[in-house]
């Protein structure tokens, strides 16, 4: 059993019993509570191959409406010039341009980007509109060189690496749910991010498990997909 | 063992399937036998002389593999997993016990045969003429009837398999890998394209893997293995056999099933080279086991091995018969006979290698009759063909015990088809050929009438060079189209009445030339109603082999052409599938709240609403439910005693933001929420334009210009999309968020709830004064950021906390925890349904209906009359003005030993239904039964009784109350 349990703090994903099953141990950086591995030595391996990740309790952000986009471009955000494209920010956060009056901010995978708790905390121009993204989606991760292949299974757009580059968002249904993806690829590998309506987000996460049985799939820690970079 | 089973085959090449090293042993008929790994079932049972394989649909006839290529429904058999297996396609498995299908008593001596002896009796629409007069004989006849239709047995015990579906993408599928499939492959692959090669078979090559092409049977073989060496050395080619595209649909849609899985497959081109289905000779006995397609015979000898009979007779209308007589005698087949139905044969080099072997040759000749002997073909009687379809009146027995039909052949239309493509009929060549397909669509090869190894592969080199062409890979002009050859395979007229009938124009429904013919005297002359009169061409295989034959038989009896005449639709699938095909995975993406775990630990039995799964009430904590109506009175009673907690995370969440906010919910909901205050809640009731209610909620105004608005968890979605959709129009200055997710809540309700919760909360002032009933505030609980909302759903003091989504079980803990110390008890949506029921609260969708308005459900005064528009309004306003039909109203039950009525019983005034119960629950707080029912008016004033039928058709007497039936002042709530 890990040291630390989700219950030593508020925020717990959705899917802290799955972790627990799988015999995760969890990393805490104070209300920050992330799995780190699940005990295996190749997990970071395992990523390069197939492997699923939960970013759920890490920090995100977003904000829509007419005033967004000029909202947006004071606030020292190197902005996605297309909707459904996303870029990296220096701070290791991402920009998602979901349309053209709606942005996703999402945490590097430490939680230390600076520009969630600034942009949450620095007042909106009129028609901008914050939204609780924290809350609403789970945030999963799927890496590895057989990931669009497993796409495939439960999504109907083609994620294959020539055919959706990195940057690029869908905003599509996986498994049947409502979901954004993107790739963001960590180094030289694959790496999708789904964000899904959280209450969904076991269905989801055993929708992937299912699927990335036929490709030794497994779930792996935050840390391996750190050591990707 | 394994030697004699070598023994039993021809030796290598031949058998280019079959692992001759990894023997098989099986079951047919409960008769243990050996095959080899790659062995179909037929071909495992051919190699141990098992020719019989089956009885017929309705004359119970013998029947043996047919085409052996999965086209037939000759070949079905049950296996433990499913019935209706095609035993040319089915491979065999160590193990595998499988049965034969449809017969009474044995698979040699079925006592159902008898049934051919009063085939005059059965003509064709026997069904319709014969079952339903006198009155009432069809109830007599419809047990029989069902008794003998169907022919294999679904296994009811067999656990679910597990299917799947998966996503593909290409530039061009190319969809047969025969040799004109092969090379539009490789043409399209290599300026670029991602392409799909997929085959029904198990290797690729199509015909080149057993048809011969030439007098020495080794230009098929060598084309193969060159083109097959390309594609392995090319990218951009996926090869993917065993594997049938099952259909076509809208922007090149093809459902690819391989295995048990379906390949929902996208390509922005198409290329058909699905080949050429041969055809039957329609002759009296054509049906035996021992007379098959030539091409059957050859699939037996290259595939498999097999020697497919001792001594054969061809019947054929075309040189391909020769090169088949030639693979027989190859093969070590004693070839008595070629009968063939032309005056004289095309000279080419196989028929001259065929007369320089020495083998019989008869033009102009016909097989009238095929003869049997134990279920077997035996020998055949041909004859002089004197006219169209006539014979001579005596012919000569050729002993024989296989008979080769290679008489010519139809397209492999049904994709094209499906697509758009229309099969027309050519007279002179006696063939179905395709036009008008559509443009993102090619067909290559012997589907479209080339029969010429040089014309296929240049065929399906034009037709990528046109696919990636529009696929703006290449601007390379486009080639002359392909002649056609001059010189056709198929013979006009292969077909031969006898006086006895029996000649099979469908196998499958046991149809003959009489049947066709008969369907067009009795008025059904149309090619769609003969089909659906005769059902011909609607059995298993669709019409492959008896579309073509009943086409011509219906032209000549109704005096048109062929092309005049036409033939059926082609609908998906293409060949049958497993229902798990379809269904695949299931999705369903349930829901659940941050709390659900903790709901679990508790003992809760969930239940589902909607996607979501809710605690209906808390049993036992080892889950094990005790007595649910004592838990549910338990809930109940703590609540309105002490304090419980219920898990209201499921009910929807909208912010509604902006300068315009106000004036949208104005317009949006009945009541008036311009003049709201900030901090205040406010019922909002929904109605539709028709003034019918569908949703219902409060809108919690924290600050000027941002309300959050909650609706029913089943109603949230659409909710959402109205606003959306009105908004649209109206353009107003808002944001609309569906926020549903994002928050967690609870309703913390009972005389002690501000006690349990004043433990947790310490920035927000709770008294009655500061935090009064329908105010809302911001603040923290147990540090966790919160909504607090005052409303009184069940009817005594209580908080709704909405908590950040991931913060749900933190704070379902901090609270129970907190509250121990005042009795606190989780409540499930049970208890709440009581508890709101005995506060007169109605649940839209339970108390409302499809036509109920906000007067009929005295929710009159959540109706501004104020204002000047609201959607449903104007509806409202003439509704007003008009007697109301029917009211709901709170009843009780005071005879304690009558039946409680349930939701849905009727309210009766004698035999009269004059309205229905919408809820009914014993309370525990009122110790009896209340309700709330749709009554007349008279019926609605307090002390008026009405009648409602309950369980087992008791009437039940209910008493009019005025609600609520709990607290009437209201003091409780607002503690």
């Amino acid at each position: 059993m890990s040291s630390i349990m989700p219950t030593e703090v508020p925020r717990r994903s959705q899917l802290s019993r799955r972790h627990i099953e799988l015999g995760a141990e969890f990393e805490r950086s104070g209300y920050l509570l992330l799995v780190k591995d699940y005990g295996s030595q190749t997990e970071a391996t395992q990523a390069q191959i197939l492997g699923l990740v939960d970013l759920s309790t890490l920090p995100r952000t977003g904000f829509k409406g007419a005033g967004a986009p000029d909202w947006a471009a004071t606030q020292a955000l190197n902005l996605p010039q297309q909707p459904n494209t996303c870029t990296v920010q220096t701070d290791g956060s991402l920009v998602a341009k979901l349309s053209h009056q709606e942005l996703l901010i999402l945490s590097d995978l430490n939680g230390k980007s600076a520009s969630i708790e600034r942009l949450n905390n620095t007042p909106v121009d009129p028609q901008t509109y914050s939204l609780p993204r924290a809350d609403s989606h789970c945030w999963l991760a799927i890496t590895g060189s057989q990931a669009a292949e497993m796409f495939s299974k439960i999504c109907a757009v083609d994620l294959r690496s020539h055919k959706f580059a990195n940057g690029e968002i869908a905003q599509t249904s996986v498994a049947k749910a409502n979901s954004i993806v993107i790739r963001n690829d960590q180094g030289s590998t694959h790496c999708f991010y789904i964000l899904t309506d959280v209450s969904s987000a076991e269905f989801l996460w055993d929708c992937l498990l299912d699927a990335m049985v036929e490709y030794d799939g497994r779930p792996v820690g935050v840390a391996a997909l750190r050591a990707l970079v | 063992m394994k030697g004699q089973q070598i023994q039993k085959r021809l030796p290598l090449p031949y058998g280019s399937l079959i692992d001759r090293n990894t023997e098989v042993s099986f079951s047919f008929e409960r008769k243990s036998y050996q095959g080899f790994a790659g062995d179909s079932i037929a071909s495992a049972l051919a190699a141990n002389q098992q020719w019989l394989l089956s009885r017929s649909f309705k004359y119970h006839r013998p029947r043996g593999a047919l085409t052996m290529a999965g086209q037939d429904a000759n070949t079905m058999v049950q296996l433990p997993s499913n019935p209706n297996a095609l035993a040319d396609r089915e491979l065999i498995s160590d193990n595998l016990a499988i049965m034969a299908q449809n017969y009474s008593g044995s698979l040699n001596n079925d006592r159902g045969a008898v049934m051919g002896l009063f085939s005059r009796f059965l003509p064709v629409g026997f069904y319709y003429k014969a079952f339903f007069k006198p009155r009432g004989m069809w109830e007599k006849w419809a047990p029989i009837i069902r008794k003998k239709a169907g022919l294999g047995v679904i296994n009811q015990q067999l656990e679910p398999q597990y299917y799947d579906k998966q996503y593909r993408f290409f530039d061009v599928v190319v969809v047969g890998a025969g040799p004109a499939g092969m090379q539009a492959a490789l043409s399209a692959a290599v300026e670029g394209c991602e392409v799909l090669l997929v085959d029904e078979n198990p290797i690729l090559g199509g015909s080149l893997n057993y048809a011969r092409f030439d007098a020495e049977g080794i230009r098929g073989q060598q084309l193969r293995e060159k083109l097959i060496q390309k594609i392995e050395a090319n990218s951009n080619i996926t090869s993917m056999t065993d594997a049938v595209c099952n259909a076509w649909f809208a922007d090149n849609w093809l459902p690819i099933i391989r295995g048990k899985r379906l390949y929902k497959v996208r390509a922005k081109q198409t290329i058909l080279c699905t080949g050429a289905l041969e055809q039957q000779a329609v002759f009296r006995n054509n049906d035996l086991p021992g007379v098959m397609m030539s091409s059957a015979a050859q699939r037996l000898i290259h595939l498999y091995g097999i020697r497919p009979g001792n001594a054969a007779v061809i019947v054929t209308g075309n040189n391909d018969g020769y090169a088949n007589a030639l693979d027989l005698l190859d093969a070590g087949v004693d070839v008595k006979a070629i009968v063939d139905l032309r005056e004289q044969p095309k000279p080419d080099a196989i028929v001259f290698a065929a007369a320089a072997r020495g083998i019989p040759v008869k033009t102009g000749y016909a097989v009238y009759e095929a003869q049997k002997s134990r279920n077997h073909l035996s020998a055949v009687e041909i004859r002089k063909v004197v006219s169209q379809g006539i014979c001579a009146d005596r012919g000569e027995v050729i002993p024989c015990d296989l008979l080769c039909m290679a008489v010519g052949y139809t397209p492999t239309y049904q994709l094209v088809c499906q697509a758009g493509g229309q099969l027309s009929y050519d007279d002179n060549s006696a063939m179905f050929t395709l036009i008008n397909c559509p443009d993102a669509m090619q067909v290559a090869g012997s589907v479209n009438s080339h029969w010429n190894l040089d014309a296929c592969l240049a065929e399906a080199s034009r037709a990528a060079i046109i696919a990636t062409n529009a696929l703006g890979l290449t601007s390379t002009a486009i080639p002359e189209e392909i002649a056609k050859e001059p010189v056709s395979p198929n013979h006009p007229w292969p077909i031969f009445a006898h006086p006895s009938g029996k000649e099979f124009v469908d196998y499958d429904e046991d149809l003959t030339i009489a049947d066709i013919i008969n369907a067009t005297r009795d008025g059904y002359e149309h090619i769609q109603l003969v089909k659906r009169y005769s059902t011909c061409g609607m059995g298993p295989s669709q019409g492959r082999h008896s579309a073509l034959a009943a086409a011509r038989l219906v032209a000549a009896a109704t005096n048109r052409t062929v092309a005049q005449t036409g033939v059926t639709t082609a609908r998906p699938p293409f060949a049958p599938e497993h229902l798990g095909h379809s269904a695949g995975r299931s999705f369903y993406p349930a829901r659940r709240s941050n709390m659900h775990y903790r709901h679990l630990e508790a003992g809760a039995q969930m239940l589902q609403a909607g996607a979501w799964y809710r605690p209906a009430f808390y049993g036992a904590a080892d889950g094990t439910v005790d007595n649910s109506e004592t838990c549910i009175n338990n809930e109940v009673n703590n609540v309105r005693n002490n304090v419980g907690l219920v898990d209201v995370s499921t009910l929807g969440g909208i912010e509604v933001r902006g300068p315009d906010a106000g004036e949208f919910l104005n317009r949006f909901y009945t009541f008036g929420f311009v003049k709201q205050p900030v901090g205040k809640a406010r019922y909002a009731l929904l109605t539709n334009e028709a003034g019918v209610v569908i949703d219902d909620g409060v809108a919690c105004r924290f600050s000027d210009e941002h309300y959050y608005v909650t609706a029913t968890t089943g109603g949230v979605d659409r909710v959402y999309q109205n606003m959306l959709k009105w908004n649209a129009q109206w353009r107003l200055d808002i944001d609309i968020a569906n926020v549903t997710s994002a928050y967690c809540g609870v309703n913390i309700a009972g005389p002690k709830a501000r006690e349990v919760l004043a433990k947790l909360c310490t920035d927000v002032d709770l008294s009655p004064s500061a935090f009064p009933y329908m105010g809302v505030r911001e603040g923290t609980v147990a540090g966790i950021p919160a909504r607090l909302i005052r409303v009184g759903f069940v009817g005594e003091l209580g908080y709704e906390i909405h908590v950040p989504q991931h913060c749900g079980e933190a704070l379902w803990d901090a609270l129970m925890d907190a509250g121990q110390e005042q009795g606190i008890k989780p409540f499930g949506i049970e208890a709440q349904r009581i508890l709101r029921l005995e506060k007169g609260h109605i649940i839209i969708g339970q108390d409302t209906d499809a036509m109920s308005n906000p007067m009929e459900v005295q929710m009159g005064w959540a109706v501004s009359r104020k204002k000047p528009f609201f959607v449903g309004g104007r509806t409202l306003t003439e509704l007003e003005n008009k007697p109301q039909l029917r009211s709901l109203v709170g009843f009780v039950v005071n005879d304690l030993n009558a039946p409680i009525p349930k939701e849905s019983h009727l309210i009766l005034d004698g035999e009269q239904m004059t309205g229905r119960v919408t809820s009914c629950n014993y309370s525990p707080t009122l110790q009896k039964p209340i309700g709330l029912a749709y009554v007349t008016p008279e019926n609605t004033p307090a002390g008026s009784t009405f009648i409602i039928k309950s369980s087992g058709g008791v009437r039940v007497t209910a008493e009019v109350v005025k609600l609520p039936f709990y607290d009437p002042d209201t003091l409780r709530q607002e503690l």
